[in-house]
């Protein structure tokens, strides 16, 4: 019984970091545009599609885990983004590239002294873990998905 | 009799069981379904979202039209430099800044008066990329504020002599001071004829928002990082040059150098003047700001 009270706080935990790292992107396309086209990874013509969407991608992840609808799913594709982005900051990392990682809002490039690579990697990877527990242990108190099929009783034979 | 009896019985015992597994059944395929419908709706709201965010997002920062958005006389591709000096003039320097760069603003202290010089003497003519990029960092609007202030003086013809004045009065990176759009129109105040309606409602109604997302757009996909960057006849020239480091004394060398067996542009004295002290020129007033 407590897996599914763990399972709400992850799942609450996750919602926030998403709702954050995508609001902070939403006000300034042209700066989220950016934070994407400094990683040298994907061709000009993709840089505005990505930079514009991803924000909103996070907000409707957000929304999905706050109210616990198709919870696996969203962690599932949670997990797919943070591995997209440990391996996109590695890779500027091992290239040399002095960059923010735009995480949170902001982004662009940044004095070598700057950069905090490590930090940004480990962050992920303390959220990598929260979608796994849930993609794992989706079930969770206060969700939509348990009210739509609800948790067996705990005294029922 | 107990034989019939409890035949009967396993008989009713298997239906009811038959019924439970039934409902059973039924139950599952109904958790299923709704299991599904859930995924179902779950990606259904994650591709709406990026949709139309994509379409909300386009939508919003697309539609620079140089001929309505750019200020009078800006040139270059699009019109997004503002040339201060004559066209004609054998070199031309390049300056990306942001308004809000302190970077910028010690280039400027140390170097504004040789810049100026130059122009004056018709050596060089001088492109401004207005970047505002700092806004996105330090948060704020006082990158976007001040580069739109500028297209506005610009368009009144004094861009340079207000150019001048922001970076004598520049408040602290971390100081948002310019998002407050009265800051800078008292800064207008020191350039005279400057401070007209015309200006005030322009900086206050953003009448250059376009032009100055469009100038920032370009400075992304320039790949210089930083500003300020200087460019002289498209080479860096900041911090240095050819290995030399740049002062006063090395940027009329430099320029020098460019220009051998060029003829600077001539230039009525009236206008050598201007160019060469514009009204800020060494003397920065008191920052409004009180920072």
């Amino acid at each position: 019984m407590i897996t599914a009270w763990i399972s709400t706080a992850v799942r609450l935990a996750l919602a926030v970091v998403w709702a954050w790292a995508g609001l902070a992107k939403v006000s300034d396309p042209e700066a989220a545009a950016q934070a994407v086209r400094v990683y040298r990874i994907l061709p000009e013509a993709l840089v505005k599609p990505i930079g514009y969407g991803m924000p909103f991608l996070e907000i409707a992840l957000a929304l999905l885990l706050l109210v616990g609808l198709g919870t696996r799913i969203a962690a599932i594709v949670s997990g797919l983004m943070l591995l997209v982005y440990i391996g996109a900051i590695a890779s500027v990392w091992a290239r040399g590239i002095s960059i923010d990682c735009g995480c949170f809002g902001g982004g662009g490039a940044v004095a070598a002294s700057r950069t905090a690579y490590w930090q940004e990697i480990l962050r992920d990877c303390a959220f990598l873990l929260l979608a796994g527990w849930l993609a794992w242990r989706p079930r969770s108190r206060l969700s939509l998905d348990n009210w739509l099929n609800p948790l067996p009783a705990p005294s029922s034979p | 009799m107990s034989l019939m009896s409890q035949k009967n019985d396993d008989g009713k015992r298997s239906a009811r069981a038959k019924m439970l597994e039934e409902r059973a059944k039924q139950d599952a395929k109904a958790r299923k379904v709704r299991q599904l419908a859930a995924i179902g709706v779950a990606l259904a709201v994650i591709v709406v979202a990026v949709v139309v965010g994509i379409l909300i997002q386009s939508n919003r920062s697309s539609g620079y039209d140089a001929a309505k958005d750019a200020p009078a006389g800006a040139v270059g591709n699009n019109k997004l430099l503002i040339p201060v000096g004559a066209s004609n003039a054998p070199s031309t320097l390049t300056i990306y800044e942001d308004p809000r760069c302190p970077a910028c603003e010690s280039f400027e202290s140390g170097m504004k008066t040789t810049v100026n010089q130059l122009l004056g003497q018709g050596k060089i003519q001088v492109q401004y990329h207005i970047a505002s990029f700092i806004d996105r960092h330090d948060g704020g609007k006082g990158s976007k504020n001040g580069a739109n202030a500028l297209a506005c003086a610009q368009n009144a013809g004094l861009f340079h002599d207000y150019h001048d004045v922001l970076y004598a009065n520049q408040p602290q990176e971390t100081d948002d001071a310019w998002a407050n759009k009265t800051v800078l129109i008292g800064l207008a105040k020191q350039v005279p004829g400057l401070d007209t309606p015309t200006f005030e409602s322009c900086v206050n109604d953003n009448s250059f928002g376009n032009w100055v997302t469009a100038v920032q757009s370009d400075f992304d996909k320039s790949g210089y990082t930083s500003t300020p960057t200087v460019l002289l006849n498209g080479t860096s020239a900041y911090p240095t040059y050819n290995n030399e480091q740049i002062s006063p004394a090395n940027l009329i060398k430099w320029v020098d150098a460019a220009n051998k067996g060029k003829q600077p542009a001539s230039i009525p004295s009236a206008s050598a003047e201007a160019l060469a002290s514009p009204t800020a020129h060494n003397s920065p007033a008191p920052s409004p700001s009180g920072s």
